[in-house]
């Protein structure tokens, strides 16, 4: 925590003359303004106090707990075991965890390149004075604002192999019914298709937030030189939007490693596991197989990949930056 | 779903204002606990005892028993029943594991039979063996699934809730538009697949049945009649190794064939609520499923026929699947209190009450002859061949590992349901995992 801030207090009752310091008595003052000190700190301390409990109460707490739970096998229901690292070497030989795994990263790495090209794309095309643009901006961003059990929900009826309209409209189109969610073979794409009609419009609005701060005096400089539209894009709006990008780049990065919600009211990571996620996978584990600890360590794994992410594109951004800065000094 | 995110996430804005709520409560309870444990639950003051009542039941279920708990609190004034808490029966399982790791539980539960074993490895599972056997109805004049479905080893761990078996409903205007004649009690599961064959027309989009393809738990009990008739069993005696390994695949040949003739419709949604809707919109033959679907098909008005389910042997079997109320430990006064209430809503004249408004088979032999229930048999068409069918029904064996059995098996299943394995293939993979998993010492 940093350092608490100055209190607008009155420092001492006894009215002070600024004019005269020697009226005071100088052997006094340190132990005056020390225990006022620690009287000020004490009433800070009693007003952050309720923030500090609930901090360390709902997150300090369960994180440290469910460290100390991954090196123990627990059913939640019984006394648990301490088994140290067992947990952590059973998910390595889970042939489960590792499919979890692959098709986590499967889904991370359509989801997100896909999601901020497009939202990238679509924040250009709606940063022009066209007609109608704030409808359209809007019903871009509708998507977004849904929740992911009714998105799920919604789209469960819409791709029912059987009775779905969409099936319905490839028959009219001659072409032969598809499995959908229902198909192994098509169930993570089509995950990836739901998430990316709802996250795209999150990346438009970012996007177009700070595609009004690219500087018009550097477009019109670069005109004035002769670029193009291609290298105003390449050379003067794309750099500005570099801190942006990673930005997004990280958010959808750690939204698609944590998505849940829509596995479990679409497939519930079927068929034949080809849509279990990692974080399906964990409550799979904690909740049906009863096994805690075991769902404990791969949150845990998850929680390790996430910082990776995290401090990597750190690291990337605050390298530009450095360069950037070079560059301009 | 979100406490599992939430190791990794920020909390919301509502779990810090919910979270806060609690950390005040520990505060609040920490302080009370130094001078007056136990004093909640009201006896210590002389007024009456609040218990917590999960009963996870929604509509009519929901309904039933809030009406009968009414009825219990007028004439037990020292007893007070909050039935507000918990979910629905669905995720049941998943919150009593969190509030038993929390220590802050209910003190009855609406847990599925299926469930049972690994939530009653809790010590604070209240053990109801004398409550049950000295009731004023005999153990013995209860059904023996409902029975067996509480009973772990010598000891029984729960009430019966809730009584059900499955038998077929057909839709008899899709019986006659098809030219088949209705299926008659007896008949083989070559039978059944012909008949879902012949009813099955692509054009008007009528499937001759159905089977719920998520692989959970609805997927796979309708399997293990199918298995025990051919002689297998869940699991193996000794208990290291699936009970099916030889008869699992003719099993799952039925299955198959009503693959390879498109006859099936598979409800790729979890629940199996699209199922039903199939059959209740007039697009399916047949329908393998409980009496509680019983309401529901009255009430789309459909002509139907219910029949036992068909067999290999000839012989009749079919699965029932209990469910249990589930007494938990919060001091003596409330688990007396919970005993009370139980004992109270066990007996014939409550129970037959229960089982004509939430649609449950009657508990015990006793509430079947009452004339309340005759009356509804003679109301409701088919619904004494569910009660039939509880002579010869089994019931899942109450073994912790079944959770591991119960995915393997579902996965196989969806295998063949898809067309992506044969059954030997799916078995085969079905026996490794579950072998595996019941070797791990429990």
């Amino acid at each position: 925590m940093s350092r608490l801030p100055t209190p607008i207090t009155v420092a001492d009752r006894a009215p002070e003359r600024p004019g005269k310091p020697s009226a005071r008595r100088p052997e006094h003052r340190p132990r005056r303004g020390l225990t006022l000190r620690r009287h000020e700190a004490v009433t800070a301390w009693a007003f952050v106090s309720p923030a500090v409990l609930i901090i360390i109460g709902l997150s300090v707490v369960p994180v440290v707990w469910s460290l100390l739970l991954s090196f123990q096998a627990d059913d939640l229901v019984t006394p648990s075991v301490w088994v140290g690292l067992d947990n952590y070497r059973a998910l390595a030989e889970d042939p489960g965890f590792g499919q979890a795994v692959r098709n986590t990263l499967l889904y991370t790495a359509l989801y997100v390149p896909l999601s901020v090209g497009l939202g990238l794309a679509l924040a250009l095309v709606l940063n022009r004075r066209i007609r109608l643009v704030g409808l359209y901006r809007t019903l871009f961003f509708v998507p977004f604002i849904i929740s992911a059990t009714v998105q799920g929900t919604l789209f469960s009826f819409i791709l029912d192999p059987e009775f779905g309209a969409a099936n319905s409209v490839l028959h009219a189109l001659g072409i032969s019914p598809q499995g959908f969610l229902s198909d192994p073979a098509q169930a993570l794409f089509v995950l990836v298709g739901i998430t990316l009609w709802s996250g795209t419009g999150f990346c438009v609005v970012v996007y177009l937030a700070a595609l009004q701060d690219v500087p018009p005096s550097l477009i019109e400089a670069a005109r004035l030189d002769g670029a193009g539209r291609w290298h105003l894009l390449r050379h003067i709006t794309l750099p500005t939007l570099a801190p942006i990008s990673v930005f997004l780049v990280l958010w959808q990065t750690i939204s698609a490693l944590q998505v849940f919600d829509l596995v479990y009211v679409t497939t519930k990571g079927g068929p034949l596991g080809a849509t279990t996620v990692i974080v399906y996978f964990i409550w799979e584990q904690a909740f049906k197989n009863f096994a805690a600890g075991y769902g404990a360590a791969a949150a845990y794994v998850l929680a390790l990949a996430l910082l990776v992410v995290g401090v990597g594109l750190r690291a990337v951004r605050s390298r530009e930056r450095r360069r950037l800065e070079g560059a301009t000094s | 779903m979100g406490a599992v995110r939430h190791i990794t996430s920020s909390p919301s804005r509502r779990d810090v204002l919910r979270g806060g709520a609690l950390a005040l409560a520990a505060m609040a309870g920490a302080s009370v606990s130094g001078c007056a444990s136990g004093a909640d639950d009201g006896a210590a003051a002389g007024g009456p005892v609040t218990i917590e009542l999960w009963h996870g039941q929604t509509d009519v279920g929901r309904e039933a028993i809030e009406r009968l708990v009414a009825d219990f609190e007028r004439a037990h004034p020292d007893i007070k029943i909050d039935t507000g808490g918990g979910v629905l029966a669905d995720a049941m399982l998943q919150k009593v594991t969190a509030a038993l790791a929390a220590g802050s539980y209910p003190d009855i539960a609406y847990i599925f039979g299926s469930d049972l074993a690994n939530v009653a490895r809790s010590p604070q599972v209240v053990d109801l063996t004398d409550m049950m056997s000295s009731g004023p109805t005999p153990w013995t004049d209860y059904w023996a699934p409902a029975r067996a479905a509480v009973t772990l080893g010598d000891k029984i761990k729960a009430a019966p809730a809730l009584l059900d078996s499955l038998a077929v409903v057909c839709n008899k205007k899709v019986f006659s538009a098809a030219g088949v004649d209705l299926p008659k009690e007896g008949w083989t599961w070559q039978e059944f697949t012909e008949t879902a064959k012949r009813l099955t027309d692509k054009g008007s989009g009528t499937f001759g049945t159905g089977w719920p393809g998520t692989g959970d738990e609805d997927t796979v009990w309708r399997m293990w009649p199918l298995i025990w008739d051919l002689g297998g069993d869940v699991i193996a005696p000794g208990g290291r190794e699936i009970g099916f390994a030889t008869t699992g695949e003719r099993a799952l040949e039925v299955v198959r064939t009503l693959v390879g003739d498109a006859s099936v419709y598979v409800d790729p949604k979890p629940g199996s609520e699209q199922m039903y809707k199939v059959f209740l919109a007039g697009r399916m033959g047949m329908v393998i499923t409980g009496p509680w679907q019983l309401p529901d098909i009255v009430g789309a008005e459909i002509d139907y026929h219910v029949v036992p389910l068909p067999s290999f042997s000839g012989k009749p079997i079919t699965i029932s699947g209990p469910d249990t109320w589930t007494v938990f430990d919060n001091g003596e006064a409330r688990v007396k209190a919970a005993r009370t209430f139980l004992a109270w809503l066990m007996q014939p004249e409550q129970d037959v009450r229960w089982d004509v408004e939430a649609g449950s088979l009657p508990l015990s032999k006793r509430t079947q002859s009452l004339p309340a229930w005759s009356k509804q048999v003679e109301k409701t068409e088919g619904l004494s061949v569910f009660v039939k069918t509880l002579e010869t029904a089994r019931v899942r064996p109450n073994d912790p590992a079944y959770p591991h059995v119960s995915k393997a098996l579902g996965e196989a299943v969806v295998a063949v349901l898809l067309g992506k394995s044969t059954p030997a293939e799916a078995l085969s993979a079905c026996a490794a995992k579950a072998n595996t998993a019941l070797r791990v010492p429990r």
